[in-house]
């Protein structure tokens, strides 16, 4: 039973300390995933959905610091594992995507090179393995003639094509989990669907785990089967997907889903949410959605703690009432 | 009088093209000298487009990267010199435009950005960023920079005090806000709004959304809101026109695209099918197949023949001319004799 649990995380708190103050960009966060789940983290900017991400892959650096909190990747502490344990790690069982596919491609170098690279850093393996491998990785994800497009460099490649390359890095070593953060965010609508339906494919033909990073509920509604809601480095809902998007909880999600085109008639004004997320540095005391809550009260001055049950979570003491 | 008035266009391009061409470099000119090389390549942003927008509308253009709507939103905006056609501003052409006439025309097309900390001076406070235009074109009011200023701050939902700051100090939100107040300090009626709301969070899109809707009620605003984001289009727009390649592929009443009838044209039934949205719980994606070609070198015919499920061996050949339909719906497709995918849907629906 526990063996499917890829990856949980408890507590989680990762602060940058800066020399106006130290910037709580996550501050406690809990996640669970299983083998072939998909688990979309949804926030706007500053929300700390990113931090969450380089937390977990140890890709913290000064003078950010993970304080507190235990990342555990199938039972192992990825805490108190050294830098070479995270190193054979990364990119082998666990890979991140990223949503500039340049940061992971080296410009210089032919995306051959670059994969060959990636699988000889990990297995001992001859260059012609490791070549078919990468063939492989690309024709996986979509690329046609691979075995022309091997030999290219990213700049000959599009914007959608570039985010396959980098997917197919990705999957290179047929990781457990995958950390996506906006991938398809700066792509056009028809690729977009096209790198959208592969990872749906590829999740449940590999059993892979997905943590998908967007400040997109659409996406994030297509693809995952959980969803948690960040504000202000935490998370202030989670739970399935329907349940979240149908009976959100929490007066944030509840705003969210409101504020969107889609929820609205045309041409009414849409239900807004006032105000702007409050800067890192000057959280309100409390609940940080308070100021922009119609429902705060006094009681929200105090910290919420979760409530809910056993699978559909919240962090407030007005939660939404639930609609029949 | 008033008749013809409603008639005349607010703006409108006709048959407007936009080629942008690399010069040749030193090698290349001495190289084309001795062997008479192939002139450079050519981009045909903008190729034969006609687009009307009348008083008070809200016209709403989409379409996916290199597809030329800003460079559509720039010479409608009178900002860019076109190749070939024209651009008329209330039924004058633009390029016969001299001297105050010139001038006014430019004052009242206002465009706002994308990145609004692209287009706002960094050294300049808000007073200075607002107050420069009108103060130059002698469009102050009785009050002085002062009373507009803070008007206009008072317009856009910013609080009067923040005159004195620098852009830095205003998040992403509020800073779109301060182009929207430099636009319309200079008393436009009609705004090119280039992505203007991408930028931004989702809480946020709301309100500048709201805004825009606001200023068009109450200062009777007319609007080009270029977009890529379907569900925002279709919720601010009268109107919307779709272009792919440097073309207009459809155009048509927002209610008669998003509505039952839906879509003539092939790439927007694809688009419409694409967006991802909240209600579709676990879609499939279906895709359309390919990626967007290089406007470089477009293919022949219809330019989406590639990637369409409907092609035919004219769609390869042929360029479909933009064809008109009742209620203002008008699509650039040869299916169908011209009527897009109208029929073809009734007749799937029917044998089911």
């Amino acid at each position: 039973m526990t063996d499917n649990i890829i990856l949980k995380v408890e507590g989680l708190k990762t602060w940058f300390d800066t020399p106006k103050g130290t910037v709580k960009s996550v501050d406690g966060v809990d996640l669970e995933l299983k083998r072939g789940e998909i688990l979309g983290l949804v926030g706007e900017s500053g929300s700390g959905k990113s931090i969450t991400g380089f937390s977990i892959l140890g890709l913290i650096d000064k003078p950010g610091r993970v304080v507190e909190g235990r990342i555990d990747y199938r039972g192992e502490d990825l805490r108190a594992a050294g830098p070479k344990r995270l190193r054979a790690l990364r990119g082998d069982r666990i890979a991140m995507i990223f949503q500039d596919p340049m940061m992971t491609l080296n410009p210089v170098l032919k995306i051959g090179t670059q994969m060959i690279e990636t699988v000889r850093a990990h297995r001992k393996v001859s260059r012609a393995e490791a070549h078919a491998r990468a063939l492989a990785a690309l024709a996986k994800v979509g690329i046609p003639h691979p075995e022309e497009r091997i030999d290219a460099y990213p700049h000959e490649f599009s914007g959608g094509m570039r985010q396959r390359v980098a997917i197919a890095i990705a999957l290179l070593h047929e990781p457990d989990l995958i950390i996506a953060d906006e991938p398809t965010t700066a792509l056009d609508v028809t690729i977009q669907s096209q790198i959208l339906a592969e990872m749906q494919k590829l999740s449940q033909e590999m059993g892979l785990a997905m943590i998908w990073i967007s400040h997109d509920l659409g996406v994030v509604a297509a693809l995952a089967q959980k969803i948690a809601v960040m504000y202000a480095g935490r998370i202030v809902e989670h739970g399935p997907t329907a349940q979240v998007l149908d009976h959100p909880r929490h007066p944030y999600t509840r705003g969210l889903i409101d504020s969107t085109p889609m929820a609205n008639r045309r041409g009414e004004p849409l239900r807004q949410i006032p105000g702007a997320a409050p800067p890192p540095l000057g959280r309100p005391e409390g609940c940080p959605f308070r100021p922009r809550c119609p429902r705060a009260s006094a009681e929200c001055l105090h910290e919420p703690s979760e409530s809910g049950t056993d699978n559909h979570g919240w962090r407030c003491f007005h939660p939404m009432e639930v609609v029949a | 009088m008033s008749g013809t008035e409603a008639a005349t266009p607010l703006a409108a391009a006709r048959a407007v093209s936009k080629r942008f061409q690399r010069k040749p470099d030193m090698i290349e000119r001495f190289v084309g000298r001795l062997a008479g090389s192939p002139p450079p390549p050519t981009v045909h942003a903008l190729d034969d487009v006609s687009l009307e927008v009348m008083k008070g509308e809200v016209v709403g253009l989409v379409g996916e990267s290199g597809c030329g709507k800003s460079t559509l939103g720039r010479a409608i905006a009178g900002m860019l010199p076109i190749s070939g056609g024209v651009v008329e501003r209330q039924g004058r052409d633009i390029a016969s435009l001299k001297g105050r006439d010139r001038m006014e025309m430019r004052l009242r097309t206002q465009i706002i950005f994308q990145d609004p900390m692209s287009s706002l001076n960094p050294r300049k406070t808000v007073r200075q960023i607002i107050g420069e235009a009108p103060r130059v074109h002698g469009l102050l009011p009785a009050g002085g920079v002062d009373a507009l200023v803070a008007d206009l701050l008072a317009r856009v939902g910013l609080d009067t005090a923040v005159a004195g700051r620098y852009p830095h100090q205003f998040s992403g939100g509020q800073r779109q806000r301060l182009g929207i107040a430099r636009a319309l300090a200079v008393q436009p009626d009609f705004l090119v709004c280039d992505e203007s709301i991408a930028a931004l969070d989702v809480s946020i899109q709301a309100q500048v959304i709201n805004l825009f809707m606001e200023l068009k009620r109450d200062l009777g605003l007319t609007l080009l809101f270029i977009s890529h984001d379907l569900s925002v289009v279709q919720h601010i727009s009268d109107r919307v026109v779709v272009m792919y390649l440097g073309r207009i592929v459809e155009s048509a009443p927002t209610d008669e695209i998003f509505g039952p009838e839906g879509p003539r044209h092939p790439y927007t039934a694809a688009l419409l099918a694409e967006v991802p949205r909240i209600d579709r719980r676990g879609h499939t994606f279906s895709t359309v197949k390919g990626e967007i070609p290089s406007p470089l070198s477009p293919p022949g015919g219809c330019h989406f023949h590639p990637r369409c499920p409907f092609a035919m061996d004219i769609c390869k050949t042929t360029r479909p001319a933009l064809k008109d339909f009742e209620g203002g719906h008008s699509a650039a497709c040869h299916l169908d004799g011209g009527a897009g995918l109208r029929a073809i849907k009734r007749n799937t629906s029917n044998d089911k």
